[in-house]
C-alpha cells in the first residue's frame, strides 16, 4: 500500500497515453462483457426458469407445427397441473421496427398465474380480461416506446394474414432476469381474426405453457402429456423451460464456442497493445528504474511496482468497459440488439465480476514482459542510459 | 598512551575490471588496491575512460569486479548474490549522482522518501526522516515541490537527503558538482563537507574539478586504471 502512490503518479505521468491504453481497453472489455453476458444470461435464465416448474407444449414436428387448442383443456384436466396457456407467437411489425418484438395471444386468465414471476396490478388485469381488444405490455418496452393506458398498438400480420389493434390495458413488472419487453394480447380475438379471414392457423394454440403444482412433478407431467396425445392426429413435444429455451440457443449454431473465440481474440489482441504501452513507458523510465535498484530496490520489488502499474491501468479501464456496458443495457435503449426470442438483454453481475478478472490478467499479461526487463537491467547500463 | 589506527571502511584488493565491447576485452581498472578509513572524505580525479565511475560501482556493489576483492563496512561485497547485494545497498550507502536522478513524478518529500519505502518503518517515523534529512540540506521549505520547480542546486540537495535518509555509512558521489554553476558547486561542496565532518560520514566523490577535490581530505587520481601520484596543486596549474 505505501507503494500505492508512487505507482499512481506512474500512470498518470503521461495522461495521453495512459487514457489511451485504458480507453482501448475499456472499449474491448466491454465487448467482452457483451459477448460473455449473452452467455451467462441465458444461463441465469435457464436457472431461473427451472425453480419456476414450468413446461412447454409444442408440436412433436416442431415450433412451425400447430399445437390445436382443444389440447389446452384436456391438459389442464391433467394431474399436477396449476395452469396452462396458450401462447401464440403473433411476429407482427410495429411501425418501422426491423425485429418484431414479442406479442404473444394468451389466456387471459391464466397466463399470470403460469409465468407468476410476472406482477400486474388487479385492476389492471381485471381492465384487460374484459377488453377483448386490450393489451398488456411489459413494463421495460413500455418505458422505451412511451406507451401508457388507453395507447393504441397496431400489428401488421406477417405470419397471420390479419392486423391486431390493440389498446394497452395493463403494464406488468418482473425480475432483472425476465423478459419485460413481451406484448400479450387475448387468444379470443387472434383467433376470431383468423376465423373471419378464413385462414387455416384459426385453432392453433401455438405452444402451450404448464405451471406443475411442483418442480419433482414435471418428469412425471411430461410423460403424461406426450403420452396424452401421442396416438392424436396432432402429436406434441413437452419439454421443460429451460429445454426449451436451450433449443433457441441451439438452433442459432455453437454460439458459445464462437463467442469465446472472438473474446480471446479481442484479449490477445489487447494484451499486445496494452504491453506495448508498458514497455513505451518503462522504456523511457529506464534511468529511474536503475536509480530505483541502485538505491535498494529488489528486483521482485521492481517487477511489482511495473506489474502493479499495468494492472491499475488495465482495471481502470476494464471497470470503465464493463460497469458502461451493465449501465447501459440496464438503463440505456438497447432494443436495436435484442435478439427475438431471448428474455430481454441484460448484464448479470457474474459478468462484470468475470469481466473485471479479465482485466486484472490483461494487465499482469502485458506487464509481465517489461517487468521482467526492468528487473533483469543492469544498473550500470541503466544509469549510462540518456533518454 | 596509544592512538588506535581509524577502521577501514573501504577495502579494494588487487581489483580489475574488463568489459567486453565487440567481442573486445576492455580493461578499466588494474590490480587496484585501496583502503579508505572510515570518515574519510576522498576524491577521486581523472580523466575521462580513467575508471573512475566504475570504482564507485564496483564500490557500490552494483557492478562486479573481474578479479580482486572489495569489501565495504566488513562486508565481502563478492560473496554476495545480486538481491542480498540490493539490500545490503539499501542499508549501508547513499548514491549522489551528477544529473540528480530525481524521480520526476514525485515531490522532494517523496523522492526523499523512497529509499525508507523498503524500510518497516512507520508512515510517521518516514516523514520524521523526511524532514530531518531535508532540514539537513535546507530544504524544509521545498517540501512540496515537484523536481521541475526547483533550481539545479536544490535538486541535488534533495538527491543528497535521499542518500542521507537512511543514515548510511558512505556517501558515493558521481561528480556531483558536475552539472551546476559555481556558487550553487561551492554550495553542494559545503553541504558535502558538513557531512563529512559533522555526521561523519565517509565520502568518495568522483569529479573533475580541482576546486572540488581540494575540500576532500585525500585526493586520487586515476590514469588507465591505475592509481597514479599527483600532485593537486599541480593539477589546478593545469587547469
Amino acid at each position: 500500500m505505501k507503494f500505492l502512490p508512487y505507482i499512481l503518479k506512474n500512470v498518470l505521468r503521461n495522461k495521453l497515453r495512459s487514457v489511451f491504453t485504458g480507453l482501448s481497453i475499456a472499449v474491448s472489455l466491454f465487448l467482452v462483457t457483451v459477448l460473455y453476458a449473452y452467455i451467462n444470461m441465458q444461463d441465469e435464465v435457464g436457472k431461473e426458469s427451472e425453480k419456476y416448474a414450468r413446461i412447454v407444449v409444442t408440436a412433436k414436428q416442431g415450433l412451425m407445427f400447430p399445437v390445436p387448442i382443444a389440447h389446452l383443456d384436456k391438459v389442464r384436466a391433467m394431474q399436477g397441473v396449476k395452469a396452462a396457456s396458450p401462447l401464440a407467437w403473433f411476429g407482427g411489425k410495429y411501425k418501422d421496427d426491423k425485429i418484431p418484438f414479442a406479442q404473444f395471444a394468451t389466456d387471459t386468465s391464466a397466463i399470470f398465474t403460469v409465468l407468476d414471476e410476472f406482477t400486474v396490478p388487479p385492476e389492471q388485469l381485471s381492465a384487460w380480461q374484459k377488453d377483448r381488444s386490450g393489451c398488456v405490455v411489459g413494463e421495460k418496452i413500455a418505458r422505451k416506446r412511451g406507451w401508457t393506458f388507453g395507447d393504441k398498438v397496431v400489428l401488421k400480420g406477417d405470419i397471420y394474414p390479419v392486423n391486431l389493434e390493440l389498446t394497452v390495458d395493463g403494464i406488468y413488472d418482473g425480475p432483472e432476469s425476465s423478459d419485460r419487453e413481451m406484448l400479450f394480447y387475448h387468444y379470443e380475438y387472434l383467433d376470431e381474426l383468423l376465423k373471419q379471414a378464413r385462414s387455416q392457423l384459426a385453432g392453433n394454440a401455438g405452444t402451450i405453457f404448464v405451471k406443475a403444482q411442483s418442480a419433482d412433478m414435471l418428469p412425471s407431467l411430461m410423460t403424461q402429456i406426450q403420452a396424452r396425445f401421442a396416438s392424436s392426429d396432432s402429436p406434441v413435444r413437452a419439454v421443460t423451460e429451460q429445454a426449451f429455451r436451450q433449443m433457441f440457443t441451439e438452433m442459432l449454431g455453437n454460439v458459445r464456442a464462437y463467442i469465446r473465440n472472438v473474446a480471446l481474440a479481442v484479449v490477445v489482441s489487447l494484451v499486445c497493445v496494452a504491453g506495448n504501452a508498458m514497455a513505451m513507458s518503462l522504456r523511457e523510465r529506464t534511468r529511474e528504474v536503475a536509480v530505483l535498484k541502485a538505491i535498494g530496490f529488489s528486483r521482485t520489488t521492481v517487477m511489482s511496482l511495473v506489474l502493479f502499474e499495468a494492472m491499475v491501468i488495465a482495471v481502470g479501464g476494464g471497470l470503465v468497459g464493463t460497469l458502461g456496458a451493465r449501465a447501459l443495457f440496464t438503463f440505456g435503449d438497447i432494443s436495436f440488439m435484442a435478439i427475438p426470442g431471448f428474455a430481454a438483454f441484460y448484464v448479470p453481475w457474474s459478468t462484470v465480476i468475470f469481466a473485471l478478472a479479465i482485466a486484472a490478467a490483461v494487465g499482469l499479461a502485458s506487464g509481465m514482459i517489461p517487468a521482467w526487463r526492468a528487473a533483469r537491467m543492469s544498473v550500470v547500463d541503466g544509469l549510462r542510459k540518456v533518454v | 598512551m596509544t592512538n588506535s589506527a581509524p577502521e577501514t571502511l573501504v577495502k579494494l584488493r588487487e581489483v580489475s575490471k574488463e568489459y567486453m565491447r565487440d567481442k573486445i576485452h576492455v580493461p578499466v581498472l588494474s590490480n587496484t588496491s585501496l583502503d579508505i578509513p572510515k570518515g574519510e572524505f576522498v576524491a577521486v580525479m581523472g580523466p575521462s575512460g580513467s575508471g573512475k565511475s566504475t570504482l564507485l560501482n564496483l564500490v557500490a556493489g552494483i557492478d562486479r569486479p573481474t578479479t580482486g576483492t572489495i569489501i565495504v563496512a566488513g562486508q565481502v561485497l563478492n560473496d554476495l548474490s545480486e538481491s542480498k547485494l540490493t539490500r545490503w545497498r539499501s542499508h549501508h550507502l547513499g548514491f549522489i549522482f551528477q544529473l540528480y536522478n530525481l524521480m520526476p513524478v514525485l515531490t522532494a518529500f517523496e523522492n526523499v522518501e523512497l529509499p525508507l519505502l523498503l524500510t518497516p518503518l512507520s508512515k510517521r517515523q518516514r516523514a520524521e526522516h523526511v524532514r530531518t534529512a531535508l532540514r539537513i540540506v535546507g530544504l524544509s521549505d521545498r517540501m512540496d515541490h515537484y523536481p521541475r520547480q526547483l533550481s539545479g542546486g536544490q535538486e541535488q540537495r534533495v538527491a543528497i537527503a535521499r542518500a542521507l535518509v537512511n543514515d548510511p555509512v558512505l556517501l558515493l558521489a558521481d561528480e556531483p558538482t558536475g552539472n551546476l554553476d559555481a556558487t550553487a558547486a561551492q554550495e553542494i561542496l559545503d553541504l558535502l563537507q558538513q557531512l563529512n565532518e559533522e555526521f561523519e560520514k565517509t565520502i568518495i566523490m568522483v569529479t573533475h574539478d580541482p576546486r572540488a577535490a581540494r575540500r576532500a581530505h585525500r585526493m586520487l587520481h586515476l590514469e588507465k586504471g591505475t592509481f597514479v601520484e599527483t600532485e593537486l596543486d599541480a593539477l589546478e596549474a593545469a587547469g
